[in-house]
This record gives structure tokens, C-alpha cells and sequence, in this order.
């Protein structure tokens, strides 16, 4: 910082001196600075996005034994639809999903208003307690659960791993709304309760009702983590029709010879709604959720 | 920055209802008004404090009984003491495959980090389409993990998949990506790295968008060069952001899972394995759950003490 101040401070001096004349070959150097940058750039992002250009090429791609003609088909996703479970795994991913999103925002939140307005040790070592939870690796926690879940009947059941989706987003979804509250003065609250509203009143009336970018900043955050999750998905779930999208798509590995037109479209059909959520949402969008919290705007 | 320093600092900031917040109101009143206060916190906290008892807690303190029993995911088996902790320390794929997690998580921090501020340090900098590359760049961060290493297997898989096929139209020969255990190891780095690196992009982006341009302007009129200003003004604003990912991406890397078993299931001979794959292993393939147990059991114990270390610095550090 001390460097930076003193740099500033001492610039006036040195730009008195800055000749005239090379301001256009500046100018000049700058812009081919810019269009080499630019192409730079260009050539990374491509190679970047090689992965993700080969699963929509190859979903649109005729497979060995195809009757299609030319280069694009449709065929893989109607042959996916048709002899697997495709339209179950989507759905029963969308339920898990959506369930978890709903239900952690809904838990979070409250338990976020305490941590941004409360005070005292116990609102302090549950702050702490959180960091600490979403830095432990889920396998930990996976084995006991399996033991217990499959006393309640609770293994290979959509169910089961929603309530643990919904319990590994909790650390990090709790820090995020609270460093949202954070950022809406108290004032707000404080002038709806001398009009007679309880706490609990202002927290749904006056603080929720302006948190949205909060709220969608942690739902899209528990929305990727259940969608992507594979860990909790091996384990629990044993059967086709109770398989989420990333449990589909290995059922393809199993086979001797992969048929990458079908995978690569069940693949595609997979990497649709986070794209989709990413493309919408995209200013909403924090990378890591607590690493946004943590680091500040 | 500044919502940084009031998030962390929030816990023991005596803002909010129940804080003695000025002179207003009588005694009695502030006495009612906090114990209704109370209570409410008590009752907006408790579905989050169950549901972390019942998916952390509880399995916690269940991991550390199995970890002293030799038994397995139906019968909690015999009580052995430490033995599961000896024999998993005296043995050698633990070793292996602890070295292996400390590579993975070296290359996947400070390879994505590198990437990353590359890349953020040139989209700072006014060129075309500036915003469409910075969404573009993030979608490796984005697509599900299943999805992408579906992707990296067809590239890189056989000998005539199209990476392998392109070493060898070059004269390179043709390298087993995922066969050979040292490429298979390196493949799966890379692939971490390809993860990641929008993650540590988007953070340096938004520490470096707090930075004032003139900043650069007046320090290179004061002849400072590139190199200068990059390390003297650019690093040291963005240290913070830095120290909080390369922390976030630790534990990201030792706890990753799809991203090694979904390319490589841990092999070729264990050349891939780390330690959530040994765990995993142990207990869902040889249903040796005592041993798996106190592996994961030892992770957790590190990362506890870690964090806890991080999290005291990182409040240090946002209150100075």
C-alpha cells in the first residue's frame, strides 16, 4: 500500500516532462498490444472450451451404424430417450435438485440473519464451526450415513441424499447470506420495529424482501453442488430408476465398446440447466460461494 | 473489501437487535425487547444447528467410534483401539497415495493460480469481446465434473483417440494418457487445473476491479516498468484474495473425489490414487470400513486444525 501512495504522490512531477510527440506511436503500440492480447486470448479460450466443443459435436454426431445422412443427427438423443432411463435420471435429478435449492435457501437464511446481526460467543463459535464443516471431506460423513440411512430405508432413495445435499450446503450457504445481510443497513430494520414489528416480522418483511441478489447468489451455489455432485450419488444410489444424471452417464462406461454419440448426448442434456442457470444469472454467479464471501466484491 | 471486513468481523460487531445499540428506549424495554430477541435467533437457527448435527455432527463423532472398530458397513465389528490409525500410517499405499494428494494439490493450486491471474491480468486490459471471453472462460468451472472428464476420456483415453493421435502425427510418439502411471498422474493434474483455474480468474478479477487505474498511470510515468508494477502494485493488492484462494483450493484439491475417479478410478496402479480415493476404496470396495474410517478421520483431523489456524488469521488480517 505505501508503495502505491507513494507512486501516485510523485507522479504529477515526472508527467510534466512526458514528451508531446510519441503520443501517437503510443497510441499505435497499444493497439497492436491490444489485437495481440486479443488473439492471445482467442487461441486460449479455444483450446479451453475443446472439451466442451467435443460433447456437443459428438451428441450431434451420427454413430457407427447410423442411417442419418451428412454430419447432424438428432438421432442419439431419441435413441438415449427411448432405451434408457434418460427422461427418469433428468427428472430425478431436477427433484433432488430443486428440493435442495428450496430447502437450504429456506434454512439458511434465518440461520444467516443471526450470524449478520446476532453477537456474543455462540453466534461467533458457530461462525467458526462453519468455516471448519465445509472444509471436511464429505467421505467422512458418508459411511455413518450410509449405516444410518439404510436403517431408515433411506439408501438408494432420492430422499436420502437430499437431506445430505441439503446438510453439505448449509456451512457455506449460511456464510453467504450473512455476508449479504451484511451489506443491508440496520437502519432499515431498526425503523420497522419502533412501528411495532416484531424481529422476526422485519427479518421476512423488511430484510428477506430485499436480499434477492443474496438469495440467488445461494441458490444458484446449492443448485451446482447438487446437480454435480457424483460422491453422495455413487454411494447411495444402487438402481437405474433411482439414479441422478451423473450415475446415467457412467451406466455408458459399463458397456464394452462406449457408443460416445449417447453418452456425449445424455452428457449434453446434463450440462444444459447449469449452463443455463450460469448464461441467466450470470451477476448472481460467485465462484466457490465462501471464497465470494470470504474475499469481498 | 469492505464487505469482507464487516462478514468476518460481523460475529463480534454488537450491531443488531440484541446489541446494546445507544442510549435509546428505557432498561426495561431493551430487557423484553432482547429476550424476544433471543428467543427469535434461537428459533431462525435451529433447522440449520439440526441439520448440521444430524449430516456433520453425528456422522463425526460415529466415524471416530469406527475408526477404533474393525468392522464393516453392517456390523460395527470388534473394538481395536488404535490399530486401524498403526496399520493405516505403517502402510504403503497411505503413503503413496498421500504423496500423490500432496502433488494433485500443489500442481491444482498454484497451476490454476498461475492460469488464473494470467488471464485475469489480460482481460483487465481493454481488448474486443473482453466480457464474452471472461463468461466463456468460466464455463470449465460451470459444466458438472462428470461431464467434462466424459470429454478428457474420449481426447485422451486410447492410442487413437484424438490427443494421442496428434502426438503421433507430430513424431511424438503415442503417449498413454491415462495407461502410463507418471502421464496418468500428470493428465489428471492438468485436468484439475482446467477445473479450477476459472475460480482463481474470477477472484483475482474481482479483487483487481477495485484497483484504481491511475494507480498504473502515475507509477509508470514515474518509470516504473511492467515488471515493477506487477510486483510491487498488482501482487500486493491482490494478496489477500490470493491467500484466501490458494486456502479455498487447498481443500478443494485434498477433498476432491469426481475429479480423480472419474478419469482414472485411482489407477493405473494406484498411480492416481489420493487419499478420499483410498478412502472410498477401503471402505465401499474391500468393506474394510475401520481403516477407511480413520484415513478420512485423519484428513479431517488435519483440515479441522487448519482451518481453524486460517480462519483466526484470516479475521486477523481483515480487522488490521
Amino acid at each position: 500500500m505505501s508503495t502505491v501512495l507513494h507512486t501516485h504522490q510523485a507522479a504529477p512531477a515526472a508527467a510534466t516532462g512526458g514528451p508531446a510527440k510519441s503520443r501517437s506511436a503510443v497510441a499505435d503500440a497499444g493497439n497492436r498490444g491490444r489485437w495481440w492480447r486479443f488473439t492471445l486470448i482467442l487461441a486460449v479460450t479455444a483450446v479451453v472450451l475443446i472439451p466442451i466443443m467435443v460433447t456437443v459435436a459428438l451428441a450431434f454426431t451420427p454413430g457407427a451404424n447410423s442411417t442419418a445422412t451428412g454430419g447432424f443427427t438428432l438421432e442419439n438423443f431419441s435413441t438415449v430417450f427411448e432405451k434408457t432411463l434418460v427422461g427418469t435420471w433428468l427428472q430425478n435429478s431436477l427433484i433432488t435438485t430443486l428440493t435442495t435449492v428450496l430447502v437450504s435457501v429456506a434454512v439458511a437464511a434465518p440461520a444467516g440473519y443471526v450470524l449478520s446481526r446476532g453477537r456474543g460467543k455462540l453466534v461467533s463459535g458457530y461462525s467458526l464451526l462453519l468455516f471448519v464443516i465445509q472444509s471436511l471431506p464429505i467421505i467422512t460423513s458418508v459411511v455413518p450415513l450410509f449405516i444410518l440411512f439404510a436403517g431408515m430405508g433411506l439408501v438408494d432413495n432420492l430422499v436420502g441424499i437430499t437431506i445430505i445435499y441439503v446438510g453439505s450446503t448449509m456451512s457455506v450457504a449460511t456464510w453467504m447470506m450473512a455476508a449479504y445481510f451484511d451489506s443491508i443497513p440496520i437502519s432499515l430494520e431498526e425503523a420497522s420495529w419502533i412501528d411495532g414489528c416484531s424481529v422476526f416480522g422485519s427479518f421476512t418483511r423488511v430484510v428477506l424482501r430485499n436480499s434477492l441478489p443474496g438469495i440467488l447468489s445461494t441458490a444458484i451455489f446449492s443448485f451446482l453442488l447438487a446437480w454435480n455432485d457424483y460422491l453422495v450419488a455413487v454411494v447411495f444410489l444402487r438402481s437405474n430408476e433411482t439414479f441422478t444424471l451423473p450415475m446415467g452417464v457412467q451406466t455408458f462406461f459399463q458397456q464394452n465398446a462406449t457408443d460416445w454419440g449417447s453418452v456425449m448426448a445424455v452428457a449434453l442434456v446434463m450440462m444444459i440447466p447449469p449452463v443455463l442457470v450460469f448464461a441467466g444469472l450470470n451477476k448472481y454467479f460467485s465462484v466457490g460461494g465462501i471464497g465470494g464471501s470470504l474475499a469481498g466484491q | 473489501m469492505t464487505t469482507t471486513t464487516r462478514s468476518l468481523a460481523r460475529a463480534r460487531k454488537g450491531v443488531g437487535p440484541g446489541g446494546a445499540s445507544g442510549p435509546a428506549g428505557t432498561a426495561r424495554k431493551q430487557s423484553t425487547l432482547s429476550r424476544q430477541t433471543g428467543r427469535t435467533f434461537a428459533f431462525l437457527i435451529l433447522p440449520s444447528v439440526l441439520l448440521l448435527l444430524l449430516i456433520n455432527g453425528y456422522p463425526l463423532i460415529y466415524a471416530g467410534i469406527q475408526a477404533l472398530h474393525n468392522g464393516n458397513l453392517l456390523d460395527t465389528g470388534a473394538f481395536v483401539g488404535l490399530d486401524n490409525f498403526s496399520s493405516v500410517l505403517s502402510s504403503e499405499p497411505f503413503w503413496k497415495a498421500a504423496r500423490f494428494t500432496l502433488v494433485f494439490t500443489l500442481v491444482g493450486v498454484f497451476g490454476s493460480w498461475l492460469i488464473g491471474l494470467a488471464l485475469a491480468l489480460v482481460l483487465r486490459t481493454k481488448i474486443p469481446a473482453n466480457g464474452l471471453f471472461k463468461v466463456l472462460l468460466l464455463l470449465p468451472w460451470v459444466v458438472p465434473i462428470v461431464v467434462s472428464s466424459t470429454a478428457w476420456n474420449w481426447l485422451t483415453a486410447t492410442p487413437t483417440s484424438p490427443v494421442p493421435a496428434l502426438f503421433n502425427a507430430l513424431g511424438l510418439g503415442t503417449p498413454l494418457f491415462l495407461a502410463d502411471p507418471t502421464l496418468a498422474a500428470i493428465t489428471v493434474c492438468l485436468f484439475k487445473v482446467w477445473i479450477s483455474f476459472p475460480f482463481m480468474m474470477m477472484m483475482i478479477s474481482s479483487a483487481l476491479a477495485s484497483v484504481d487505474n491511475t494507480v498504473y498511470e502515475a507509477s509508470s510515468m514515474d518509470g516504473a516498468s511492467k515488471w515493477q508494477q506487477f510486483t510491487q502494485i498488482t501482487l500486493p493488492l491482490i494478496s489477500r484474495s490470493t491467500y484466501i484462494s490458494w486456502i479455498l483450493m487447498t481443500i478443494f484439491c485434498v477433498n476432491d473425489f469426481p475429479t480423480i475417479y472419474l478419469l482414472t478410478g485411482g489407477g493405473p496402479v494406484d498411480a492416481t490414487t489420493s487419499l478420499v480415493v483410498l478412502a472410498y476404496r477401503m471402505v465401499f470396495q474391500n468393506f474394510q470400513t475401520g481403516p477407511g474410517v480413520a484415513i478420512a478421520f485423519l484428513m479431517t483431523m488435519t483440515l479441522v486444525i487448519v482451518s481453524v489456524v486460517l480462519y483466526r488469521q484470516i479475521r486477523k488480517s481483515s480487522t488490521e
